[in-house]
């Protein structure tokens, strides 16, 4: 660039966020000294950026709520990072046959969504449609069942730091095993309400946890 | 709860950070959210959530979309906390974590944030307001940009990322990046007016 040849795009906007490079100031700013048009529109891109600057955007709905509900769902699994001793409750480790269950109902999860259903491949929700008594008996032992995994695990809360680290760390990988299996299971279900099988392997997940606190529970 | 973030400086200068890094009761707090404390971590989220959302707004175009990325940046600075050693203040490392639960989640969607504006996207936005009713608002303006030309007119003019940290987050090159945020300016002082 020279005097007589208006900047480029670049420059223009280097000049006007100061990002010309130390080379190419003096040129620039000779330039800027004997152009109107290059000098009014850098003035044009600096206002703009400046007006950007000013703006301001609101955040007018509290969200910790809903954070510190996820974050408390979180808390299961980030507990192994505690430390503290306690007789074992259970003598044998707890994670392999979980591992294994866990394992299995994934793989019978992956089954049951991708496997053709009897009225076709629908997978929104029906829930116009009554539900099945067949259904409402394994909704209605999952919730039983998740009503005493809750216990079982406030109780466990309790004594939580007098358990050996290792089973500890066992437990809690177990858990969050069990857990995400419950998650996925129940968004398939929001999915698709009436599926007897997604109902029965979350009955089936939440009856796993239970028999896991359990046996650590002594 | 009402929270307004001035956009002029979420991403600290150098010596905002070392200022904020050095800050013995910010220091507490955060040790105490390593460990655990949830209430400590609540401070951080009042301290911090503004300028998160503001970030995710802009970035993602769009509101409720922007509160549930709030969440998962604070989820996920839950998460990570405990590996946040204190070399940059915890406001760069929120915002940095934040960019990149936003960028995840555009490719996910796959909203690619390389792509250039092109003739197509250009003449669909480019248009001049023709009264004073149709002049928008720069959030309406900046959610007319494509992905790729919003990203980097965010990160760089709102939250003053060099092009070389842009290129870095986002990789495309530091060259692309100036190309569309020159494009991008060019764009909305048109949407606006100016």
């Amino acid at each position: 660039m020279n005097a007589q040849r208006h900047l480029t795009e670049a420059e223009r906007h280097d000049a006007a966020d100061g990002s010309l490079a130390p080379e190419q100031q003096a040129t620039v700013d000779e330039h800027l000294a004997q152009c109107a048009s290059c000098t009014d529109d850098v003035a044009r891109v600096r206002n703009f950026m400046t007006r950007v600057r000013d703006d301001s955007t609101h955040l007018d709905v509290d969200l910790w709520p809903d954070i510190r509900s996820r974050i408390e769902r979180e808390k299961i699994v980030q507990l192994s990072a505690t430390t503290g001793e306690m007789p074992a409750v259970g003598r044998r480790p707890v994670g392999r046959w979980l591992a294994l269950a866990a394992v299995g109902a994934a793989a019978a999860l992956i089954l049951v969504v991708a496997l053709p259903r009897g009225k076709g491949n629908e997978v929104g929700p029906t829930t116009a449609d009554p539900m099945s008594p067949e259904v409402q008996l394994v909704v209605d032992s999952t919730r039983e069942y998740e009503r005493e995994a809750t216990i079982l695990l406030n109780e466990l809360e309790l004594r939580r730091a007098m358990i050996r680290p290792q089973l500890r760390s066992s437990l809690d990988h177990d858990l969050r095993a069990i857990d995400d299996a419950i998650l996925e299971l129940k968004e398939a279900i929001a999915r698709d309400p009436n599926n007897p099988g997604l109902r029965r392997l979350l009955a089936s997940s939440y009856r796993q946890k239970v028999d896991l606190l359990k046996r650590v529970g002594g | 709860m009402q929270a307004t973030s001035g956009t002029n400086s979420p991403h600290p200068s150098p010596a905002q950070q070392a200022a904020a890094a050095s800050d013995p009761a910010i220091d507490e707090v955060v040790r105490r959210a390593q460990h655990g404390d949830v209430e400590a971590f609540e401070s951080i989220y009042r301290t911090h959530a503004p300028q998160i959302f503001a970030l995710c707004r802009r970035m993602i175009g769009d509101e409720h979309e922007a509160r549930d990325l709030v969440q998962d940046v604070f989820v996920r600075a839950w998460q990570r906390l405990p590996t946040f050693r204190g070399q940059s203040a915890l406001a760069t490392w929120m915002h940095r974590l934040a960019v990149n639960v936003v960028l995840e989640q555009m490719r996910s969607t796959r909203r690619d944030v390389a792509r250039f504006i092109d003739d197509a996207d250009h003449d669909s936005f480019s248009a001049r307001p023709t009264s004073p009713d149709e002049r928008m608002d720069l959030d309406r303006a900046i959610n007319r940009l494509p992905a790729g030309a919003r990203t980097v007119f965010v990160l760089h003019d709102v939250h003053g990322y060099s092009h070389d940290e842009i290129a870095q987050m986002t990789g495309i090159a530091a060259g692309t990046a100036r190309a569309q945020l020159f494009r991008a300016r060019r764009a909305l002082m048109r949407l606006l007016d100016l």
